[in-house]
């Protein structure tokens, strides 16, 4: 049994593995990764007073609130994603969801949900327009934690290793073997994330909403994500989730997943190793979650 | 508490108490410094706590990191990336030497390597902000400590506590009568976890690791008891005279010499006790400091804290207005900063916490004191006497034997 080291962050749980024939290495190895988990959440919790985001919704439509430059980095990616996604993928909707809870209707709500962010490269700050924005990293936090505790991982010469957040954020260092609800993946370095509309499901309507018009979906839509970099896979499911439940997925998003190192052919259950996005597939992935298959 | 102390609190009544408790100056809780002319700040030392300084100096308006500084090339890039536009140097002479234009130098080393580079920086004229403990012997103490009452710049000792504004606010209490006479004093710190830090080579691997060598290090009651400790020295006003301790290795059998379960007690002229005890063994209750009296007790947890009164204490105004939290069978009275402002506009919950993280506050208040010429929360002087205690502490942890705390050693630091 390889030993496994866990920590509580971002309202979830972060579990490390990793197969190191030395246990004092692989426990230090896995904390200092578990680590840059906590250190992580400090900075862009939603459930935390003293995160940098919560000091960032508190005042950005007051002032210019200056970033770290990692957190910058990340909020640039962010508004990357929200134009290669049209908008199905959006932090900016955290006043929206604070406003109207993770279950709003699904008819259309007066006023959009999603008002963006300006971000200032030279000041390296961020601005709200709106007095309501706030930023809901719940999307791709998980994804840029894992992202961090690799290279943590890395730095301390770990070769093999599996990491995941909440199960439905992973990474592999080397190759795993992970299963999504019936199928069994072999993820060789490289992200895997499964989002769901059914995830939190109440009256038929998911936690899930879509940013451009604030309108829950409707259960039923589970995606799962493959890609090099686990916060690209964690954005891109819950954006294809929100995209394939309007009945927008198409070439063009295809061409989108392509320019960021992910292969947007869809995949067949004879022939994984191939598949690289999977998306609307829900009679393969009936789970929200990666049921994770250790030696 | 003093005579002028009690007299002091009962002549603000339950109105001027009131105004204390809820209407703490904004000021302290969300610090504002100057964007024009930011301070030029080098960071040495990007292990966990110099990458921890990192990110929140990057955030911080009136700072401006310009150089870092490790002699781990790893942590040297790591560093760079973190303070994007910085330079970074292997060793800490030759950043003092190509770096004219910084003012201040934060040292956040191991704390045997504290020394050379406090006073390296100190004779080339720069702030520093050290981080706490000190030193990890008395000889190294008087020496610091010397060279900070000479400079005649800024010296700060990054005991954290006394920059939280939580921590002042519940000083501010105990020094207008909260508490009344102090009973018993404990904290602790409890986190599961190796405290151990890979290598690259058996050789990197000893030295990264010099916190688990007793030799090097002042263990988990120097490197974190300090901390805490000096809390109860801050809020006293005094030092103790004695201190116990003893360890024991319970979890982590590694081959290590350090004991991964400490337990520390200190006493005071009057017998009143402090105990602290750490572990890496297990992590319930994590990090906090409990302060118990005649009539109240607080929970300090760095970025929260409540106040647990006795059923016979007065019952003041504000009350009314207080967030109120379950443990158990007690309940605790949140001590919220700007709690008045909160209420009124029906967001008391979203103040609960501190707005920035401690060592936030810590490195705001160096830079503005820095930056203006003013004192720091924990002048060099304060922060060399709790670093004696936790030397002293960490002796008696090792020997088993009780150790004496000089009043005239802890006077002339």
């Amino acid at each position: 049994m390889l030993p496994r080291f866990a920590v509580h962050a971002m309202g979830t749980r972060f579990e490390v593995v990793v197969d190191d024939g030395d246990l004092v290495r692989a426990r230090a190895a896995a904390e200092g990764a578990l680590e840059r988990i906590e250190e992580c959440d400090a900075r862009l919790s939603a459930f935390r007073s003293d995160a940098l985001i919560a000091r960032a919704n508190r005042e950005a439509f007051a002032r210019p609130v200056k970033l770290d430059p990692e957190t910058f980095e990340l909020l640039e990616a962010c508004q990357r994603l929200r134009d290669d996604t049209r908008g199905a993928f959006d932090v900016s909707v955290g006043g929206f969801l604070r406003a109207h809870g993770f279950h709003p209707p699904l008819a259309p709500i007066a006023g959009a949900p999603s008002s963006g962010f300006q971000l200032d490269r030279t000041a390296r700050t961020v601005r709200f327009a709106s007095a309501g924005t706030r930023l809901d990293l719940g999307g791709i936090g998980k994804g840029h934690a894992l992202h961090l505790a690799a290279d943590a991982l890395r730095e301390a010469g770990v070769e093999k290793a599996l990491l995941h957040g909440g199960t439905s954020s992973v990474l592999a260092l080397g190759a795993w073997r992970v299963a999504v609800g019936a199928c069994v993946l072999e993820l060789r370095d490289a992200a895997l994330s499964v989002s769901s509309t059914s995830g939190r499901a109440r009256a038929g309507r998911g936690h899930l909403i879509d940013p451009r018009d604030g309108r829950a979906l409707p259960t039923g839509t589970t995606c799962a994500v493959v890609a090099r970099s686990p916060r690209l896979a964690e954005a891109w499911s819950t954006a294809l989730c929100v995209l394939d439940a309007r009945g927008e997925l198409d070439g063009a998003i295809e061409a989108a997943l392509v320019a960021v190192g992910a292969t947007a052919r869809r995949a067949s259950v004879d022939d994984p190793d191939s598949a690289r996005v999977f998306g609307a597939f829900p009679e393969l992935f009936t789970s929200a979650h990666a049921a994770l298959t250790l030696p | 508490m003093t005579p002028h102390d009690r007299r002091e609190f009962l002549a603000l009544g339950a109105a001027g108490f009131a105004a204390a408790f809820l209407e703490p100056d904004p000021a302290l809780l969300f610090p504002r410094m100057s964007a024009e002319t930011p301070l030029d700040v080098a960071v040495i030392g990007a292990g966990r706590q110099g990458r921890a300084i990192l990110g929140e100096l990057a955030t911080i308006e009136g700072a401006r990191v310009v150089a870092v500084c490790d002699v781990d090339e790893a942590r040297r890039g790591a560093a760079e990336k973190r303070a994007s536009g910085a330079k970074a140097y292997a060793s800490h002479a030759e950043l003092l030497s190509k770096e004219a234009s910084v003012a201040a130098v934060v040292v956040a080393t191991p704390t045997h390597l504290h020394r050379a580079i406090v006073l390296d920086a100190l004779a080339a004229g720069k702030h520093v902000f050290c981080e706490a403990p000190l030193a990890h012997t008395l000889e190294d103490l008087a020496a610091l400590s010397a060279a900070a009452r000479s400079a005649k710049t800024v010296v700060a000792a990054g005991f954290q506590g006394r920059a939280n504004p939580i921590y002042l606010l519940a000083r501010s209490f105990h020094k207008a009568g909260a508490l009344r006479e102090l009973a018993t004093l404990h904290a602790q710190n409890h986190k599961k976890t190796s405290w151990r830090t890979p290598g690259s080579s058996p050789e990197r691997e000893k030295e990264l690791n010099w916190h688990l060598d007793p030799t090097l290090s002042l263990g988990l009651e120097g490197e974190f008891g300090a901390h805490q400790l000096d809390v109860f020295h801050w809020f006293t006003g005094r030092h103790p005279v004695f201190v116990r301790g003893s360890g024991a290795l319970r979890l982590h059998k590694d081959g290590r010499a350090m004991p991964d379960t400490v337990r520390v007690e200190t006493t005071f002229e009057d017998g009143l006790a402090a105990t602290w005890s750490g572990t890496l063994a297990n992590s319930l209750r994590g990090r906090r400091e409990i302060l118990a009296g005649e009539m109240a007790a607080f929970d300090l947890a760095w970025t929260h804290g409540w106040m647990f009164k006795e059923a016979d204490a007065p019952t003041a105004g504000w009350e009314v207005y207080a967030n109120r939290q379950p443990f158990h069978t007690e309940q605790g009275i949140t001590l919220i900063a700007d709690a008045t402002k909160l209420a009124a506009q029906g967001k008391l919950q979203e103040g609960v916490g501190l707005p920035f993280t401690s060592l936030y506050y810590s490195l705001a208040d160096f830079v503005k004191a820095a930056s203006s010429g003013g004192k720091p929360a924990c002048s060099f002087s304060d922060g060399a006497r709790s670093t004696a205690v936790a030397i002293l502490a960490h002796a008696a942890v090792a020997t088993g034997k009780e150790q004496a705390i000089d009043p005239k050693l802890l006077e002339a630091l």
